[in-house]
């Protein structure tokens, strides 16, 4: 039940992030706002949502038992020490020519990461046979 | 930490769901308490003997204090 309302919230607020977007990127591709100031109010407009989504997953965090905050506290500790790897990694690589990524790059990766240590966490927990 | 939640869940037929809402967590939680792979924090326990209508040394047991004695 609790699991449903999380889906309801999270698709709701990834819906509104996902309708902005479009409706920011078409806005931002005509002429109609030159003006420099409303361009950056216009790019970052997907943000707002963005806080929505933040909104449903803290609140699913709270939501949880003692167990599942104890996994999702090591997944994410995973994800957080994963991701510096990596990140520092490529970018001491960008000095020698790598070439250069885009931020976006940066949060899907941390979130499959955090996938990872779902998975691996979960499993630690899981009885492979009655004891 | 041993404990005696299967046996005692068996003896009221409860599934590892029931006892789930009952103690309002997560079935994975109760496995991994069942099974010994997560030992419970003093209010889970506590709620857990409640559950069962039983004190807690009688559903947990601590096998240091046996190796300890």
């Amino acid at each position: 039940m609790r699991y449903k309302q999380y889906l309801l919230e999270l698709g709701a607020a990834m819906l509104l992030y996902a309708g902005t977007l479009v409706a920011s990127l078409w806005a931002l591709r005509g002429e109609a706002f030159g003006h420099e100031g409303v361009r950056l109010a216009l790019s970052l407009a997907p943000m707002v949502p963005s806080l929505a989504i933040c909104w449903a997953i803290m609140r699913q965090l709270r939501r949880l038992d003692e167990l599942q905050v104890r996994i999702q506290m090591e997944a994410l500790g995973l994800a957080f020490a994963a991701t510096a790897l990596l990140t520092f990694s490529y970018g001491f690589l960008e000095n020698v020519g790598f070439p250069r990524l885009s931020m976006f790059a940066v949060w899907p990766l941390m979130a499959g990461c955090w996938m990872v240590g779902l998975v691996v966490a979960s499993a630690r927990y899981r009885s492979c046979a009655t004891r | 930490m041993r404990n005696e939640m299967k046996a005692l869940r068996g003896q009221r037929g409860w599934s590892q769901q029931d006892l789930a809402e009952r103690l309002a967590v997560s079935r994975q939680t109760v496995n991994a308490v069942e099974n010994g792979r997560y030992d419970p924090s003093l209010p889970l326990a506590f709620a857990i003997a409640r559950a069962f209508g039983l004190p807690i040394e009688a559903i947990f047991h601590d096998g240091d204090a046996a190796a300890a004695g």
